[in-house]
Parts: structure tokens; C-alpha cells; sequence
């Protein structure tokens, strides 16, 4: 998955299949510029009481090893990873890094990730998981970038028996933007969810990519995928399970469903399920459709205008992603982000 | 109250209501039976301004204000009330939040301020009880995993809490046994009131124990063929439709 953002040569393009809907090398065109590290972030429109905050810059993870350390230690497990870049007038400033977090068997860590930034900026990251037996990682990933940000966000997740990973991706889209998770799964009674919500509008893009890898027996993933898109937004979900021989009693399932509200917006949803093992159980579903008229009539008979009607059911619509968040004090943050970004989304 | 005159209804280009005439005056229920096809559901989705039925000739007004003039919302606030035979289920929105958007928006419309958070709860309190409808239960989103009883329940505790002028039951007894459909009769029944009209729209005499109507009306075919009293249900339910189907044809 490696491409260097400083290499046009490296850079994707529709000609590898895993980027056909997102072409990177089409979209980006000029090399970014990397930009001296600064510490100046904006303050967080989020505020959070119990969190270790540890700042990213760009792509920048230095540090991040002592700042899980001091989560777990003093913080009851809950860090979040702010991160903040900043474009350049002259051209496209550009950020890549690397970061990894290991998790030692029992360990817990709730991981908040927020991503925003200014102006004209082009980040590629990739974070790097390791979860021992039995440890556990939720991520809720909030992904606020502005309408000019490139922003190509990688990870790997390795599990081992027993353990929990959990992802919620929220994202609002950018000029381009890509969140990508390769999860390996070690069965045994590991459990993996992978979740998002997405609200998009005027010319961003956002996709969403997992790729699991059943190689045990026994494990258990499930997937469930809700956004909404409207203008010229574009959105690409893609979502492989793959159940290698010998991984026999998987339960896997993925659900995708997108409401185009609409006629220029897009969705390009590719979920594959790729089975070599015996007794397994798979599932994928995707709707791409419209708002349910039945449900506006009800909505409207009881007494609600069209716009107050379709703003509930919209809300309805995402709302359900949130509600599974396990952490109480992200669900309420992320609900209130959500709704803060859905005043202005639902009214057509 | 209620005034329908000569009403002719398309839905998809095919003719359903075919010059219905009705007129339920305040403070009557009126029962409309027929059997299947006639048009019952019709003329209540058409009353309630559902976007594929087409008015082709005729009126309705509701104390003199004309229905199909205004959009569904405003019908609604005008005070028409369509129960669902099957109500949706709306996942991601609690029952209260729910019925409280419908309150205010129709509160909003009529020019009335909105009502306060408390004092919506302290009501919905009291005839939640009455109906026998645990709180826990308005919590959750509305209509998903109820049963059958629950749904016609929370429909009933709507018609409550919104308090419209003119209520149209649409196969109310659909779905709920003998101890559902009591709680929910009852529940209709407080809601008869002097400057209340009712349509109850049924297709057996089941529901006409329970909620006993001044007037019945049979409709075939798109038209009203037969009104009487309220021993007309028991009549039907004796020897079915077939008299009046030779009627309209």
C-alpha cells in the first residue's frame, strides 16, 4: 500500500485496481512541498474532559509511543490523537509519516483520532496496530478536513486471539480524501467491527476501504456503513473479506447503505467477500437509494414540512452508526459533531 | 365537520374513488366497511394528501376549510389525523423526539408557541399510562421491533398528545388481539368528543364492538352504496358483501 507523496511516480492511479475510483495521481497533478513542522494548531471545536491529548502535525508521530504509555496509565486508556496541518499560499504543502501503537495482551486503549487542517495541504499517513491477546482498541475517527485537503489516511491492524478492534469512521469529505484499514484477523474469538458514517456535499470525496483478512477459525466481524451524499460529492466504498482456507466458523457481515439526495452526487460501493474456508457464515448487503416516501408521508401526515420531515429521517438515517459507539463520552461528541454539520447539510 | 363531495380519485391512472359523497358532522363517528379493493384506504390517503392519488373531480373540506388546497403538513396542523394500518417504523428517532417534532411543527404553523420540554413530558406521562405504554418504550426509536399492539398503541397516543380535530382510523384492528384491541378502543373512545369527528375505516364488524359508530357507510367500487345505523355491521357480518356488489355493478 506504500506510495511515496514527495514520488509522483509512486502514486496511485486508476490503473491499480484498489484505486480506480479514487486516482490519486489524477487528482494531486503537482508534487506537494514539505513544510517546515510547526506547533501552531487551532484550537479543537470538540472539547473532551478525561482524554490524554497528543498533538499530530501534518503526519508527524513522534512522541506517540510515551503518549499511549501516559493514556494508559493515567488516563484510564482514552488518548486523543489531534490532528492538525496546514496548507501553504505558494502551491500544496505536504505531510507523510509513519506511527505505531502496540498494545500488550489485556490492554485497552480508546483511541480518538480527529483530523482537521487549512488550506491547500496533501497528508499521507500510515498507522501501524498491534493488538496482543485479549487487548482491545476502539477508534472513533472524526475526519473534518477542509474542502482543499488531500488527505490519504492507511492503517494496519494485526489482532490476536480474543482480542477487539473496533473502528467508526466519520467523515465530511474533502477534495480528496481516502481511509483505509487492513485489518488481520486472528480468530480464535477475536472480534473486529468496522463502522462509518458519512455526510458529504459540493465537490468532495471521500472513500472508505477495508480489507479484513480471516486466516483463523472462528472469528467474528461485522460491518455496517451509512452516509448520505448530495451536490457533486462522490463517495467510493470498498470492503473485501477475505476468509482464507482453513478459517472455518467465521461469521462475517457488511452492510453498506448510501441515500443520494441528488441527481450529480455519486456512490461507487465494491463489496467482496472472497471465501476458501468450510462453514462459514458471510453476508454483505448495499442499498444506494433515496429517502423511503412512505416514512416522509408518515413524517409530513403528522405534521412536519417536507424540510423538517427529511431532516429527521436523515438524522435517522446516520444515527444508528453513533448510537454503537462503545464510549459514552465519544458517542455524545460525535453525535453532537454530526448534528452541528447537519444543520446545514439536510436543507437542499 | 367533515364534508366530501362527489369525490373522484386516480392512483397510477386507474380510477378508485368513483364519486364518493360523505358528510360526518362533529361529534359523530362514522364507519366505512367494504371489502377488499373498494377504495376504503384510498379515501383516507387521498384526505391525507398522499402525493400519488390524484384528485380528478370533487371536494373535501374540514370545517369549511378545503382539504386538497393545502399540502399534507398543513392538514395536518389544519387538524386531520390518518392512523396507518401499518405504521412505519422509523429507526435513529425516539418516539418522544418524534412526536414532539410533529407537536411543534404543527404548533408553529398555527402561530402557537412551541411546548415546553417539561410540560410535553408531563402530558405524554399521563397518557402513556392510560394506554398502558411503558416510558422506556417512548425512548426508543419509533415503531422498530414494536409489535403490532404497540404500534396501533403509539398511534393512538399521537391522536393524544397532537389532539386533532378529525381523526381517520385506517383498519385500526389490524394486527391486534382481543386485549390489544380493547386498550386501543378505549383509547379512541376517550378521544370522542363534542367538537371531535371520527372516520373509522374497517373491514370487519370487530372493531364496531368496541367503538360504536353513529353512522355506517359500505363502500363498493369507489362509491357509498348503503349508509344505516350501527346494526348494519352486525347485518354485513351475517351475510358479507355480495348484496352490494351487485349494486354497483
Amino acid at each position: 500500500m506504500a506510495f511515496d507523496l514527495f514520488d509522483p511516480i509512486t502514486w496511485p492511479t486508476r490503473r491499480d485496481e484498489e484505486w480506480k475510483y479514487s486516482d490519486l495521481a489524477r487528482h494531486l497533478r503537482i508534487t506537494p512541498r514539505e513544510l517546515e513542522v510547526s506547533t501552531d494548531i487551532a484550537a479543537p471545536g470538540l472539547t473532551l474532559d478525561g482524554f490524554h491529548v497528543h498533538n499530530v502535525f501534518g503526519a508527524d508521530y513522534s512522541g506517540l509511543e510515551a503518549a499511549v504509555k501516559a493514556a494508559l496509565k493515567d488516563f484510564g486508556g482514552k488518548l486523543w490523537l489531534r490532528h492538525c496541518a496546514r496548507g501553504r499560499l505558494d502551491g500544496v504543502a505536504g505531510f507523510q509519516n509513519k506511527g505505531r501503537i502496540d498494545l500488550a495482551a489485556g490492554e485497552h486503549l480508546t483511541l480518538f483520532e480527529t483530523y482537521e487542517g487549512k488550506g491547500n495541504y496533501a497528508v499521507h499517513s500510515e498507522l501501524e496496530f498491534t493488538l496482543a491477546e485479549g487487548a482491545r482498541l476502539e477508534r472513533v475517527v472524526v475526519m473534518d478536513e477542509p474542502e482543499t485537503a488531500t488527505s490519504v489516511r492507511q492503517s494496519t491492524i494485526d489482532t490476536a486471539p480474543n482480542a477487539h478492534y473496533v473502528q467508526t469512521v466519520i467523515s465530511t469529505g474533502a477534495a480528496f480524501q481516502r481511509f483505509e484499514s487492513h485489518v488481520t484477523h486472528a480468530g480464535h474469538g477475536a472480534q473486529v467491527r468496522m463502522d462509518g458514517a458519512y455526510l458529504l456535499k459540493n465537490k468532495t470525496h471521500f472513500d472508505y476501504t477495508t480489507r479484513l483478512d480471516h486466516q483463523h477459525i472462528n472469528g467474528v466481524t461485522t460491518q455496517a456503513i451509512k452516509g448520505l451524499v448530495k451536490d457533486q460529492a462522490q463517495v467510493v466504498f470498498q470492503g473485501r473479506i477475505l476468509v482464507q482456507k482453513g478459517a472455518d466458523g467465521t461469521d462475517a457481515r457488511m452492510r453498506h447503505q448510501a441515500l443520494i439526495l441528488n441527481d450529480g452526487a455519486r456512490v461507487r460501493a465494491k463489496p467482496e467477500l472472497e471465501i476458501y474456508a468450510d462453514d462459514v457464515q458471510c453476508a454483505h448487503g448495499n442499498t444506494i437509494g433515496n429517502l423511503d416516501e412512505n416514512a416522509l408521508f408518515f413524517c409530513m401526515s403528522r405534521g412536519m414540512d417536507e424540510a423538517t420531515a427529511r431532516g429527521l429521517l436523515m438524522q435517522a438515517f446516520i444515527v444508528p452508526v453513533i448510537e454503537a459507539i462503545d464510549d459514552d463520552q465519544l458517542r455524545a461528541a460525535v453525535l453532537e459533531f454530526v448534528e452541528a454539520k447537519a444543520g446545514g447539510f439536510y436543507g437542499v | 365537520m367533515l364534508n366530501i363531495e362527489n369525490l373522484t380519485v386516480s392512483v397510477d391512472d386507474k380510477t378508485i374513488l368513483k364519486g364518493l359523497t360523505l358528510d360526518v358532522p362533529a361529534g359523530e363517528v362514522h364507519a366505512i366497511m367494504g371489502p377488499n379493493g373498494a377504495g376504503k384506504s384510498t379515501l383516507g390517503y387521498t384526505l391525507a394528501g398522499r402525493s400519488n392519488y390524484e384528485v380528478t373531480a370533487g371536494s373535501a373540506t374540514l370545517n369549511g376549510e378545503d382539504l386538497f388546497a393545502k399540502d399534507v403538513h398543513e392538514r395536518a396542523a389544519a387538524g386531520l389525523y390518518l392512523s396507518f394500518q401499518y405504521p412505519l417504523e422509523i429507526p435513529g428517532v425516539p418516539a418522544l423526539t418524534f412526536i414532539r417534532t410533529a407537536l411543534n411543527a404543527q404548533r408553529k404553523l398555527r402561530g402557537e408557541g412551541e411546548m415546553s420540554a417539561p410540560e410535553f413530558l408531563k402530558t405524554t406521562r399521563e397518557v402513556a399510562k392510560s394506554l398502558k405504554i411503558d416510558m422506556d418504550m417512548l425512548k426508543r426509536p419509533l415503531n422498530v421491533g414494536f409489535s403490532g399492539g404497540e404500534k396501533k398503541r403509539m398511534e393512538v397516543l399521537q391522536m393524544a398528545l397532537l389532539k386533532p380535530k378529525f381523526l381517520i382510523l385506517d383498519e385500526t384492528d389490524s394486527g391486534l388481539d382481543i386485549d390489544a384491541l380493547k386498550v386501543v378502543s378505549e383509547g379512541v373512545n376517550a378521544l370522542r368528543a363534542p367538537d371531535r369527528g371520527m372516520l373509522v375505516i374497517t373491514h370487519y364488524q370487530r372493531l364496531l364492538d368496541h367503538i360504536t359508530p353513529d353512522r355506517i357507510h359500505i363502500l363498493v367500487d369507489g362509491r357509498i352504496v348503503h349508509s344505516g345505523g350501527p346494526e348494519l355491521a352486525h347485518e354485513l357480518e351475517a351475510r358479507g358483501y355480495d348484496e352490494y356488489l351487485g349494486e354497483a355493478a
